[in-house]
Order: structure tokens, then C-alpha cells, then sequence
């Protein structure tokens, strides 16, 4: 990497994390996370985007050509083989199911049924390899079969080759671009597992009525594995937050999000901060009924992006002295708006939710695919014009490196750790323990993490 | 409660209240005691607007409007087979609905198809995923005066528009009118759709049908 490539990646970097912070810097990010738009600039189909990485990359990086003063990239994109090793039947992808420029869509269903809490909550293992994947994972639909042990088998692989794209991709973007990630690594809150992949929307809801202390006690299980998904994805070196969307509490009552929904994903979220990372999480919907929460947790700790159907003035008052928040811009502003409306509303936000830092600019968790190319011009025209606080500020990155100590369980989670294993063994081996424990348990974590990321 | 000067019927209140082992309980005793199925529906209806409006008044939110709708399609699974030819209620006014082709999603779209069987709307689901010339198809086949176009995706947009003007090509464009929503919707993309109406929610859906039948 050139001398002004790594200034390029250490002051966007900086900059990113002093805004998370609510700390001072030079001007307000330009830093969306799921910049659909950026994966389409070039021309690159969607389903180029899920299948060719190469392809990927280098679209994006004729977007960073266009769009220099755009401050992070993001990295955590499905790849379409990996989905298709398995069968996972969750998603539509564009060229498989969908036209190659479709977007990418999710399949709600009750893969797990009403009756299945008790299952679930005892063992979650057990519940997911005779229930669940059976349904969700199309390839292992007959379990047992030879097809469904190739699946594994071939899901696996899949799986290092997946890391080792994003690896790749990650140090691409920035040894060529002076680019950093938005984020690395992900999750769902306990309370969206079970809305999103296991009984869907209508049935989580249902179950919140018919049979509340069961939806309470699974949530409360499923904060270890997501708290441990979590940790297992995310960049090592806590540069960069982990994510988070979070669907469903735009649909819940108050009573309902403070008794079902945020006692778990609060949990998670300690833990992680705890852990030493930090949080970029997607309000998806109106989540004005519940942001208040998001005070109970460390003071720049958790970057929250408010979308479309909520308002950013009002989180900023509520919230914006305590997290940062990123957002501001209507799709339909992005799609259908003109320069001048794009202008107006950055100035906007920039003296309003902009004052005193702790703002990214950003659409409603998303820049759409079919932004006009002068509209996100004309964003970051105007941040420069009217979100800069102080040019003279060099921004430079925080020191994130450190141990990941995590006390609410044994991280990382296994199925079958080596303890176990040398039992098996007699106890006792003959030769030099560590050099069998080490590989084994790391083999452990990552099958242990495979098991969950159909979750998401 | 007093809604309108009327007192409630127990099953009204129990629905609105979303208390669903007592809306099955009083349906049992009715249609034990020989009360009609009939009569049964429009208390439910009643319930379900009351619980429309503790909707739009933010008492209730959508997941109360879920609930709702699966207490009542729970007790019209029992309640169906005993109405008896020609036994329907007095039929509102036919409304289209659907999402548009391109979105696959269907949460908002049947919300608001059930509170419009509620409140008494013959609908018309067209389900996900479909293309303008059905919804011109429907209402051709159907009469209906409203059309509900529904999308979560806002690559959409586009689409929203393609239906409104297949309706001008259809010559049918003078007998709809076109109300959309759904999360990405709002008045600028109703101004680019060509739409009659913008719904910021459900029942507000509900109501502009309403208006619209008015």
C-alpha cells in the first residue's frame, strides 16, 4: 500500500470511529453500510454481485473512482454458492430464483412450529439438526441421505472459501482504495431469530400472545449463540463494528419490544461491548416507541442508522447525545428527488443532527440501487459544504487491538471440545497435547458457527 | 364500551380486546343458543374496526392488528361452512389488492386485506408478485372502484407507476382509483406513480377505501 493510500485508509478509518464515538473530527462520514448502490454503478448485475467476487470488487472500486469522498465500503454480502451448497431456502437470489438485476429477497415461512419452544430451549443443537434444518436447508432435507452429508460436506468448504473471499475483498478495497469496512461480522437479536427463520413474523407474534414465557425463555437461550456468532465473524482487529439489523420491532408494541424483544438483545449487546467491539445497528422501521433503550448501554457504543419511516431529528434529541446516528435521506429523495432537494435536506441535517457530532450521512439504513448518480454527488457535495467541523483535525484511528474476554459463557462455543474428546482418548495422550487441542478446537468453532449463520 | 352510541356485543369487545379464549368461548354459547352465523360475523367485524381504531389512535400497534386478524380467521374457519347460501353479509364495495410485481412481500398487503374484510370489503387478493395486467384484470372481472398496491422494496417505484398507467392504456383509469403503501412509499412517490392516494398505514388504507366507497 502506498504512503497515501494507508493516509487515505487511516484518516476515513478515523474519522468513522471518532463519529461512533461522539468524539470530534474533521467532518461529518459519508459512510452507509449497505451501499447497494455502489454494487451497481458499474453496470454489475445483482447477481454478479453474490457470484463473481472479482467482478464485485472491481465494480466497486470504479464507484470509490467516482465517489473518492465516500468513507467505508462494506464487505458482508452473501455468496450465492455457499447458499446453493446447502439448499438454503430463506433467501431468492437474483440469476438463480429472481432476474440476474433482481434484488435479492427474503422467504419468511414457519420453519419451526408452535409446539417446538420446549426442543429448542433444552437443545438447540438438538432441535436444529432433526427440525429445522431439515425444512430450511433444502439440500439436507433428507437427512442421513448421501446427498445431504455431501451438502455438509461441500457447505463447509464453501464456508473457508467464503472467509477467504472477504478476506480478500477486505484487503483489496484497502491496500488499492484506502477503504474501510462499515462493518465485519453480524448478527440477529434473539427475538428476530425467532420471528425471522424459525416461526416468521405471524407465528412469533402468536406465540407472544398464546404462549409468552416460552418466546421470553427461548430468546434468553439464543443470546450465547448470537453473542458467539457475533464474536466468530467479527474483524479481529475491532477496527470496524459488528452488525446488527433488526426487523421486527417496528411491528411491536412498547410492552411487547421492553418484555419479548430487548432483555435478550440487550444482553447480546453487552457482551459484545464488553468483548471490546462496537455496534452498528440498523432501526429498521419506526423505532421511535423503543430507541430510548438504547441509553442503557455505554455511551458510544452503539451507531445507530434510523430508517426511512423514522425521524432522525427527534432520535437526536432522544438518543444523539448518547450514540451516534447515521441516516437522514429518504429513498424516494435518493430515487426520484433532485440535487437541489438532496442539498437542502444535507444542510439540514447537517446543522441540526450534525451539531455536535455523532452523525453519519447516510439513507434510511441503505443507499438504493436506483439512487440517481447525481443525487449521491450531490450528498456528498453538500456534506462537504455544510457538515465540516474543523479542517485543520487530522483524524487517525483508535487503537482497537486487545484480548476478547467474553464471562457470560465459554467462548468459543463448541459441540464437542477437545476435553470431551481426550476422554474418548482415555484421558491422556502420548505426544504433545497442544499441537492436537489447538487445530481441534478451532475446527469445533468454526463448524460450531456454521451451525448458526442460517439464522441470519 | 360505547363505540357510536351503540353498546358492544361481548364478542365485539372480546376481539377488540384480543382476548381470544373468550371470543371462541362466546362464539360457542351463540351458535349453541341458535344465534346465527351471520350475526356472529358482524359482531366481528365490529371488533375488528374498534381494534382499527385503537390502531390509528397508537393504543394498539401492528402487532395487535396480526393478532387480531388470526383470533378472527380462526373463528371464520368455523363460522364458514354454517352461513348459508346467499347468507352473506351486505356486501361493501370490491377493493383489488396486491403486491407488485418484483416484491415477494406480503405482511403489510394482508394486513390491510384483512381489516378490509372487516370492515366489510369484498377483496380481491391478488397475492405477491403481480404483474399490471392482473390488477386490470381484476378489476375488469370484478368492478371494483379501489386498487391497493402494496411493495416493501423500493426498487418498486417504477413498477408502482407501469400499473397505473397499464390502467390508463386499459381505458380503465377513469373507474379506479389507486391508493399505494407499504415502508418505502410515501406522497413524492405517489406524485411519481401517478396514484390517487398515498397510505401511510394500514388503517389508513382502510380508510381511504372507505372514502373512496364513501
Amino acid at each position: 500500500m502506498t504512503q497515501e493510500l494507508e493516509g487515505l485508509y487511516s484518516e476515513r478509518l478515523g474519522r468513522y470511529q471518532a463519529a461512533i464515538a461522539l468524539e470530534p473530527t474533521d467532518r461529518v462520514p459519508i459512510a452507509p453500510g449497505s451501499n447497494y448502490f455502489a454494487e451497481v454503478y458499474s453496470g454489475n448485475t445483482n447477481q454478479e454481485t453474490l457470484y463473481d467476487p472479482a467482478k464485485w470488487v472491481e465494480g466497486e472500486l470504479e464507484f470509490v473512482r467516482a465517489f473518492p469522498e465516500t468513507d467505508v465500503l462494506r464487505d458482508n454480502r452473501l455468496w450465492g454458492p455457499q447458499l446453493d451448497a446447502i439448499g438454503l431456502r430463506s433467501y431468492k437470489l437474483p440469476g438463480r430464483d429472481l432476474a440476474a438485476r433482481d434484488q435479492f429477497q427474503f422467504v419468511e415461512r414457519e420453519y419451526m412450529m408452535a409446539d417446538e419452544y420446549n426442543l429448542l430451549i433444552a437443545d438447540p443443537l438438538e432441535f436444529m439438526f432433526e427440525r429445522w434444518f431439515p425444512r430450511i436447508l433444502g439440500e439436507y432435507e433428507r437427512p442421513g441421505s448421501r446427498r445431504s452429508y455431501m451438502a455438509f460436506l461441500k457447505s463447509g468448504m464453501a464456508q473457508g472459501m467464503y472467509a477467504q473471499i472477504m478476506r480478500d475483498r477486505s484487503i483489496r478495497l484497502q491496500e488499492v482504495a484506502g477503504m474501510p469496512q462499515p462493518m465485519t461480522g453480524a448478527f440477529v437479536a434473539p427475538f428476530d431469530v425467532l420471528a425471522d427463520t424459525l416461526r416468521g413474523l405471524t407465528g412469533a407474534i402468536m406465540d407472544c400472545f398464546r404462549q409468552p414465557d416460552k418466546v421470553v425463555a427461548a430468546c434468553d437461550r439464543l443470546v450465547e449463540e448470537m453473542a458467539n456468532f457475533a464474536l466468530r465473524t467479527a474483524d479481529p482487529l475491532k477496527r470496524y463494528p459488528i452488525f446488527v439489523p433488526t426487523h421486527k420491532p417496528c411491528f411491536l408494541s412498547p410492552d411487547q419490544f421492553d418484555r419479548f424483544y430487548w432483555p435478550s438483545f440487550k444482553k447480546v449487546l453487552e457482551i459484545l461491548i464488553g468483548a471490546g467491539y462496537k455496534v452498528r445497528a440498523y432501526l429498521e422501521g419506526d423505532w421511535s416507541a423503543h430507541w430510548h433503550h438504547m441509553l442503557e448501554l455505554p455511551k458510544g457504543s452503539v451507531l445507530c442508522d434510523i430508517d426511512n419511516q423514522g425521524d432522525i431529528f427527534r432520535a437526536k434529541r432522544d438518543i444523539g447525545h448518547h450514540q451516534c446516528l447515521a441516516g437522514g435521506i429518504q429513498d424516494s429523495q435518493f430515487i426520484l428527488g433532485t440535487t437541489d432537494q438532496i442539498r437542502e435536506q444535507v444542510k439540514r441535517l447537517c446543522e441540526s443532527v450534525g451539531v455536535g457530532g455523532g452523525f453519519i450521512i447516510s439513507g434510511g439504513c441503505n443507499i438504493p440501487y436506483t439512487t440517481k448518480p447525481e443525487n449521491y454527488r450531490a450528498m456528498i457535495e453538500a456534506t462537504l459544504e455544510f457538515g465540516t467541523y474543523d479542517a485543520s483535525l487530522r483524524p487517525m484511528p483508535k487503537q482497537t487491538v486487545g484480548p476478547t474476554i467474553v464471562d457470560a459463557f465459554d467462548y468459543p462455543k463448541k459441540m464437542t471440545p477437545w476435553t470431551a474428546k481426550k476422554q474418548e482418548l482415555g484421558g491422556a495422550v502420548p505426544g504433545d497435547e497442544r499441537l492436537i487441542q489447538r487445530p481441534w478446537d478451532d475446527l469445533e468453532a468454526m463448524a460450531y458457527a456454521w451451525l448458526w449463520q442460517w439464522t441470519m | 364500551m360505547e363505540t357510536g352510541g351503540v353498546r358492544m356485543h361481548p364478542i365485539a369487545q372480546a376481539l377488540r380486546d384480543l382476548d381470544e379464549p373468550t371470543v371462541n368461548r362466546l362464539i360457542d354459547e351463540e351458535l349453541e343458543r341458535g344465534t346465527s352465523p351471520l350475526e356472529l360475523v358482524t359482531h366481528l367485524n365490529d371488533g375488528m374496526v374498534a381494534v382499527g381504531r385503537l390502531f390509528a389512535e397508537d393504543e394498539y400497534f401492528i402487532s395487535q392488528l396480526i393478532f387480531s386478524a388470526e383470533i378472527l380467521k380462526g373463528v371464520m374457519l368455523r363460522l364458514e361452512p354454517l352461513l348459508l347460501e346467499g347468507d352473506e353479509a351486505e356486501r361493501g364495495g370490491c377493493v383489488v389488492i396486491g403486491t407488485v410485481k418484483g416484491d415477494i412481500h406480503d405482511i403489510g398487503k394482508n394486513i390491510v386485506a384483512t381489516l378490509l374484510r372487516g370492515s366489510g370489503f369484498d377483496v380481491v387478493d391478488m397475492g405477491v408478485d403481480v404483474p399490471a395486467d392482473k390488477f386490470v384484470e381484476a378489476v375488469r372481472e370484478g368492478g371494483a372502484k379501489a386498487v391497493c398496491l402494496s411493495a416493501l422494496l423500493n426498487v418498486t417505484y417504477p413498477e408502482m407507476k407501469n400499473v397505473v398507467e397499464t390502467f390508463e392504456r386499459s381505458g380503465l383509469r377513469d373507474q379506479v382509483e389507486i391508493v399505494i403503501g407499504g415502508a418505502p412509499i410515501n406522497e413524492q412517490v405517489r406524485e411519481f406513480a401517478g396514484a390517487d392516494f398515498y397510505a401511510p398505514d394500514a388503517v389508513a388504507g382502510v380508510e381511504l377505501c372507505k372514502k373512496i366507497y364513501g
